[in-house]
């Protein structure tokens, strides 16, 4: 559908197609290795399924009626997007072939992305840590994750470099978005409760007093109210403890 | 001239044995509390403002979104003499909704 409106671009994405100039676009054989890591680890959440997540990156970015699909030069697959912006991925031999990139009708740099992988029953405003670790690893194998300059908030880490390993340190900084701007967020493993400190909300703004300078740079500009760090390597946590967010 | 003599010498050896005057506390930096507790127990959910809590509690760490929602961070202040393991501050997080009046408290 995109692919037949449009002409052809320019050397480094000649092979979609699509109404836009310069669309954000991932590559469909780094979210298949994605999807490939999650069933390797699946262990991790093993009631879940694995969907991939649209989200604003700009304040002004429309996320109704964001179209979806797989494109290369002879393949044009429209996906569905669900009412809370999540999609599912299928492998497609032809387009793995073609080098074939997922392509929403938005340009670069009004979206971002991120796995989502949810545990099915939990109770309200809580998400799994073991779910999030899987997030943080199909995210990082995918592909999915922006970077950011060196000199962002002065302490975020280079991401781009980083393959799925990064998230098995003890305080990685990869960024969760909650569903709402979140107060607290909460560790809970039976009687064992931890409070995050502040510092590991809002993408650390905390902790910079300058963070307004470099929020552009962040995929988390428009979400910033909702970003989240959790210690994902921290071995004492199972996977199976609940993540408890406060909203504002 | 001599009795004068040995009160000035009796003041002296007094002035001797008082201890030595204690250092001045440093003063308490920008978001920087005494005790979170202690802070949290002065404000009030539902009515104390912006301005309230500045003349109670000093220049917080304000974080503020485009909402409208701001965060205030107090961290106790760090011990003098360094600690080892080193024990994590003492915070004290305020969210003022966007009207000003202060609607979220919590202390780690």
């Amino acid at each position: 559908m995109l692919a037949a409106c449009g002409a052809a671009q320019a050397a480094d994405d000649a092979v979609v197609v699509t109404a836009l100039r310069h669309p954000v676009s991932k590559s469909y054989d780094r979210m298949v290795a994605g999807m490939e890591l999650f069933e390797q680890r699946r262990h991790l959440a093993p009631g879940a399924a694995l969907r991939f997540k649209l989200l604003p990156r700009k304040r002004e970015t429309a996320m109704e009626g964001v179209e979806l699909e797989i494109a290369a030069n002879s393949v044009g697959i429209a996906l569905e997007v669900a009412p809370d912006r999540t999609f599912a991925l299928e492998r497609n031999d032809a387009a793995l072939k073609e080098k074939a990139k997922v392509v929403p009708n938005r340009k670069a740099g009004t979206m971002t992305w991120r796995a989502d992988v949810r545990t099915p029953g939990l109770p309200p405003d809580t998400r799994r840590l073991g779910d999030l670790r899987l997030e943080c690893e199909v995210g990082m194998k995918a592909g999915l994750i922006s970077d950011y300059p060196p000199s962002f908030f002065g302490w975020l880490d280079k991401l781009l470099p980083q393959g799925p390993s990064y998230c098995h340190r003890a305080e990685p900084r990869y960024l969760f978005f909650a569903d709402r701007p979140i107060f607290s967020v909460t560790l809970v493993d039976g009687p064992r409760r931890e409070v995050l400190s502040v510092d590991r909300l809002y993408a650390g703004a905390s902790r910079d007093a300058k963070w307004k300078k470099g929020l552009r740079y962040c995929d988390c500009e428009a979400l910033i109210d909702r970003a989240y760090f959790v210690p994902l390597g921290d071995a004492s946590w199972p996977d199976d403890t609940r993540v408890e967010l406060e909203y504002m | 001239m001599r009795s004068l003599f040995f009160i000035l010498l009796l003041l002296g050896g007094c002035t001797l044995l008082q201890p030595p005057p204690q250092p001045a506390e440093k003063p308490l930096g920008p978001g920087e509390i005494v005790s979170a507790p202690a802070a949290e127990d002065v404000l009030s959910i539902g009515s104390s403002t912006k301005a309230d809590v500045r003349a109670a509690l000093g220049q917080a760490v304000v974080v503020d979104f485009s909402s409208g929602h701001e965060v205030w961070v107090y961290r106790e202040r760090a011990p003098e003499k360094p600690v080892e393991p080193p024990a994590p501050r003492a915070e004290l997080v305020l969210l003022f909704s966007p009207s000003g009046i202060l609607s979220k408290t919590r202390v780690r």
